[in-house]
C-alpha cells in the first residue's frame, strides 16, 4: 500500500462496525492502535511499505468488539466514522475512535489480503 | 609467434560467443518478465553483454591490424631493436564509490510531485574488461548513490585509463486501480521540448549497441536484437589513470550528460568519490631469483651464499631457497626503491664476472653491498632485472612506494534486506492472519533459545500476555478476567525504557520491589511481579507484544516499543492528570473530552507519586523512537 505524497490513496477496504463495549466506565473497543505522523514509520512491523505512516491494529483483543466485529491484526485503517485516519497523529487518531459520546465506530480498514481476494475473485470471472 | 596470436583469436571468439549467448538471454528474459525490477536488471545484463561485445571486437580489430602491421613491418626492414622496455602489469581495484546527490530543496518539499525514481548502475571498463556494478534504486530520499561492489581489474598497464560510466532509467512505479490521472501527470510532466526530444530521439537510436563493422576479417556484423522494456542512458561519465591511483578515497569530476529535461535525470553534484588502488605486478610478484654471493663484513674474502629473491622493493636474501617457501626470515634485506643506485662494479680479479654494487641512503649515510653472481650471464640477468624494476617503478610511480592493499571482493553477498529492523520482532514473520497463540508459539521457543528461564527461575511473565488462562501460570500471577478486555495491559509507561540507564529510575515503579537481581536489567523493566501488589484484584501485568520482545533481546533501541500511554491507575486515579500528560496533544486541556478511557485500569497496584510518573511518562512520550501504540 504505497503512496506518493500529494496523489490519491486507493485501497480495497471492509467496513466495519464495533460496537463499543461498556467496562465498568469506560467504551472500549478491544484494541489497539500504531503509528501516525508524528511516529517513526519504521517501527511498524505490519506495514508494508516502511514509510507508510497509517495507522495500524496492533493488537486485537481476543473476544472483544473489534474481534467480533471482524478487525483483524495489521489492518490498516484509513477512516474511522468518516474521518480520515491516513494522515493524523496518533493522538488524533486514538481520539477519534474514543470519542466518549459514540458508541459505534464504523471503520474503513485495509489489509494485503483484501487485495489479493478480489484480484482471485476477479482472475475467476 | 603465430600460434599465440591465433591462441588469443579464438580466445576472444569464444568471449564473444559467449556474451552473444548470455545477450541472447538477456533480451528472452527481457521480454518475459513483467516485474519492473526483473526488467531493469535484464536491461543492465544487456548493456553490459553490448559493453563486452564490442570491447572485443573491437580488440579482435586491433589484434588483426596488428597483425598485418607486422607482417608489413617485416617485409619492409628489419625492426629496429626492441630495446623498448615494457613495463609490467598489475592489479588495479575500484572500489567505494559514491556519488553525491544535490536535491533541490524545492524537490524535497514538492507536494505534487511523483517519487520520481532511477534505477542507476555504473559500468567500468579498463582495457578489455568490462565490468558493471549492481543496481542501485535512486530517489529522493537519498543523498548519496553508493555502490558497494569492488571491481578488480587484472593485467592493466600502467597506462591505464579505466573509464566510468553511470547510466540511469526513469523508473515509473506501478500502480493500482486510479492510476490514471498519474500516468497522465508523469507524461505532462516529462514531456520534452522540441530541441530536447530530438537529442533523446537520438539517444534512444540503437546506435550505441550496434556491432561495428570492421575492415577486414572474419568477424560478424551481429545483428542488433530491439527489445522492449527499460533502456538505459547515459548520466555520467569520468576516466581514470594512474595519477588517480591512491592508497586513499578521493574524488573525481564527473562528466555529466543529459540534462534536466531527460527522464533519466538526476541532480549529480557532479564529482564522485572512490577508491582506485593498483598493485603492480613487481610489487606482488617475485621478478627474480636466483644464487648470489654478498660480501658481509669487511673482509674481502667474506663471500656468504644467499639465494636472493627480487620482490617489490626488497632484494631479499635468504640462506637457501628452502627457506624463503617457509617463510623464514631472510638473512638480509636489502632495499631497491627509486633512491637505490646500482651498478656494476670493476672486474674483480678473483672473480668471473662482475660485482654488483647497490647502494642505498639509510638515514643519512649511504650503505653499500655488493653482490655477486655466479656467472655472467647470472650477473647480466640481475642488472637486467634491476633495471626492469627500476622501469617498472618509475612506470608506476606512486604505486611502488608501499604495497596497496586490495580486497577482493567476497564471493557472494546474501541479499540484505531491512537493514534498520534488528529487534526480534521483525525477525518474527507474523503472518496477518496468524493469531496470537501462533505468536505464543514462536516466542516460546525463543525464550528457550535465550534461557531466560534460567536467568528469571520463572517462566517469563509476559507468557500470560496471550492466554486467559497461561498454561504456565506464574504462582503469583493469577489471571483474571473480568472482562473481555483482558490481556494486554498497557504497560506502565514509566517501565518502557529506552536505555537501560535509565532504567534504575523506573525500576523504582512497582518493580522496585523485587526485580530479579540476576535479570538484565532490560528485563527488568517487564515486570514487576504482582506480589508487590497490595490488594486482590489483580490484572496480569502485560506489556504489549513487542515491549517484551525488545527486552527479551535486550536491545534498548531498536525494536523498542512500548505504550506509552500513562495508566490509569484505579478508578479513582484523576484522569486529568494523565491527559495533562499526553504531550502529543497540543491541547492540554485536562477535561477529557475524548473521553480516554483507552487508558487500562491498573488496579492493584501500587502506584508512585504521580509527578514521578508523569515525568515519565512524558519523556517517554516525547522520545522519538517509541512506536507508541494506544488501547481503544
Amino acid at each position: 500500500m504505497s503512496f506518493i505524497p500529494g496523489q490519491p490513496v486507493s485501497a480495497v477496504v471492509q467496513r466495519i462496525e464495533i460496537h463499543k463495549l461498556y467496562e465498568g466506565d469506560n467504551l472500549i473497543l478491544g484494541f489497539s492502535i500504531g503509528g501516525g505522523i508524528d511516529q517513526d514509520p519504521t517501527q511498524n512491523p505490519f506495514s508494508e511499505d516502511k514509510t507508510d505512516k497509517g495507522i495500524y491494529v496492533t493488537r486485537v483483543s481476543k473476544g472483544g468488539p473489534a474481534e467480533v466485529a471482524g478487525l483483524r491484526l495489521g489492518d490498516k485503517i484509513m477512516q474511522v466514522n468518516g474521518w480520515d485516519m491516513t494522515m493524523v497523529t496518533h493522538d488524533q487518531a486514538r481520539k477519534k475512535l474514543t470519542k466518549k459520546n459514540e458508541d459505534v465506530v464504523r471503520l474503513l480498514v485495509t489489509r494485503k489480503s483484501l487485495e489479493e481476494t478480489v484480484r482471485q475473485s476477479m482472475m475467476q470471472h | 609467434m603465430n600460434n599465440t596470436k591465433n591462441q588469443r583469436d579464438s580466445d576472444i571468439q569464444k568471449k564473444i560467443d559467449y556474451e552473444i549467448r548470455m545477450r541472447e538471454g538477456a533480451c528472452k528474459l527481457l521480454a518475459a518478465c513483467s516485474q519492473r525490477d526483473q526488467a531493469l536488471e535484464a536491461s543492465k545484463s544487456l548493456l553490459t553483454c553490448n559493453a563486452r561485445i564490442m570491447a572485443y571486437m573491437s580488440e579482435l580489430q586491433r589484434m588483426k591490424e596488428a597483425q598485418v602491421m607486422q607482417r608489413v613491418a617485416r617485409r619492409s626492414s628489419d625492426a629496429g631493436p626492441m630495446d623498448d622496455r615494457s613495463p609490467c602489469k598489475g592489479k588495479v581495484a575500484i572500489s567505494d564509490l559514491r556519488i553525491p546527490l544535490m536535491w533541490k530543496d524545492t524537490d524535497y518539499f514538492k507536494n505534487k510531485g511523483e517519487l520520481h525514481r532511477c534505477a542507476v548502475f555504473c559500468l567500468l571498463q579498463l582495457g578489455g574488461e568490462i565490468f558493471d556494478t549492481d543496481m542501485v534504486m535512486v530517489d529522493r530520499t537519498l543523498t548519496d548513490i553508493c555502490f558497494d561492489n569492488t571491481i578488480v581489474f587484472n593485467e592493466a598497464g600502467p597506462g591505464f585509463e579505466l573509464r566510468v560510466e553511470l547510466y540511469s532509467c526513469c523508473s515509473e512505479e506501478d500502480y493500482s486501480a486510479g492510476s490514471t490521472p498519474r500516468k497522465l501527470a508523469s507524461k505532462l510532466s516529462s514531456s520534452l521540448g522540441r530541441s530536447a526530444g530530438k537529442k533523446m530521439r537520438a539517444a534512444l537510436e540503437p546506435g550505441a549497441c550496434s556491432a561495428t563493422s570492421n575492415g577486414g576479417g572474419a568477424t560478424i556484423l551481429l545483428p542488433v536484437p530491439s527489445v522492449q522494456g527499460p533502456k538505459y542512458h547515459l548520466l555520467a561519465h569520468t576516466t581514470l589513470s594512474l595519477s588517480h591511483v591512491q592508497d586513499s578515497f578521493r574524488t573525481h569530476d564527473l562528466t555529466i550528460t543529459g540534462n534536466e529535461e531527460c527522464s533519466y535525470w538526476l541532480p549529480l553534484y557532479g564529482g564522485v568519490c572512490c577508491r582506485l588502488a593498483a598493485q603492480p605486478h613487481c610489487m606482488t610478484q617475485q621478478m627474480m631469483s636466483g644464487c648470489l654471493r654478498v660480501k658481509l663484513g669487511g673482509e674481502p674474502q667474506g663471500w656468504t651464499n644467499v639465494y636472493g629473491v627480487l620482490k617489490g622493493t626488497n632484494l631479499f636474501c635468504y640462506h637457501q631457497k628452502e627457506d624463503m617457501e617457509a617463510k623464514v626470515e631472510p638473512v638480509l634485506t636489502i632495499g631497491i626503491n627509486k633512491e637505490t643506485r646500482i651498478r656494476a662494479a670493476e672486474k674483480d680479479p678473483h672473480s668471473k664476472a662482475q660485482n654488483i654494487c647497490i647502494t642505498n641512503q639509510y638515514g643519512g649515510e649511504e650503505v653499500t653491498h655488493t653482490l655477486a653472481a655466479d656467472s655472467r650471464e647470472d650477473t647480466q640477468r640481475w642488472m637486467e632485472a634491476f633495471w626492469q624494476q627500476f622501469f617498472d617503478m618509475s612506470q608506476w610511480r606512486q604505486c611502488c612506494d608501499d604495497l596497496m592493499k586490495i580486497e577482493l571482493p567476497s564471493p557472494r553477498k546474501p541479499a540484505i534486506v531491512t537493514p534498520k529492523q534488528g529487534s526480534l520482532y521483525h525477525e518474527m514473520v507474523i503472518d496477518k492472519s496468524d493469531d496470537i497463540g501462533t505468536v505464543t508459539d514462536i516466542l516460546a521457543r525463543r525464550i528457550e533459545e535465550f534461557e531466560l528461564r534460567a536467568q528469571l527461575g520463572s517462566p517469563p511473565h509476559w507468557m500470560a500476555l496471550f492466554d486467559e488462562d497461561p498454561p504456565h501460570t506464574p504462582q503469583h500471577l493469577p489471571p483474571h478476567s473480568p472482562s473481555p478486555r483482558l490481556h494486554s495491559r498497557q504497560p506502565r509507561s514509566p517501565r518502557c525504557q529506552r536505555t537501560p540507564g535509565l532504567l534504575s529510575s523506573n525500576a523504582s515503579l512497582t518493580s522496585d520491589s523485587d526485580s530479579p537481581a540476576s535479570v538484565s536489567p532490560c528485563f527488568r523493566q517487564a515486570w514487576s511481579p504482582v506480589a508487590s501488589s497490595s490488594s486482590g484484584r489483580f490484572r496480569p501485568r502485560t506489556l504489549s507484544l513487542d515491549a517484551k520482545l525488545s527486552t527479551l533481546r535486550g536491545r534498548g533501541y531498536n525494536g523498542f516499543r512500548c505504550n506509552c500511554q500513562p495508566p490509569t491507575a484505579s478508578s479513582v486515579s484523576p484522569r486529568p492528570t494523565q491527559t495533562a500528560l499526553s504531550c502529543s496533544s497540543s491541547t492540554s486541556s485536562s477535561s477529557s473530552s475524548e473521553g480516554s478511557n483507552s487508558q487500562e485500569s491498573d488496579l492493584g497496584f501500587s502506584r508512585p507519586s504521580g509527578a514521578r510518573r508523569s515525568l515519565r511518562i512524558l519523556r517517554a512520550k516525547l522520545d522519538p523512537r517509541n512506536w507508541l501504540q494506544s488501547q481503544v
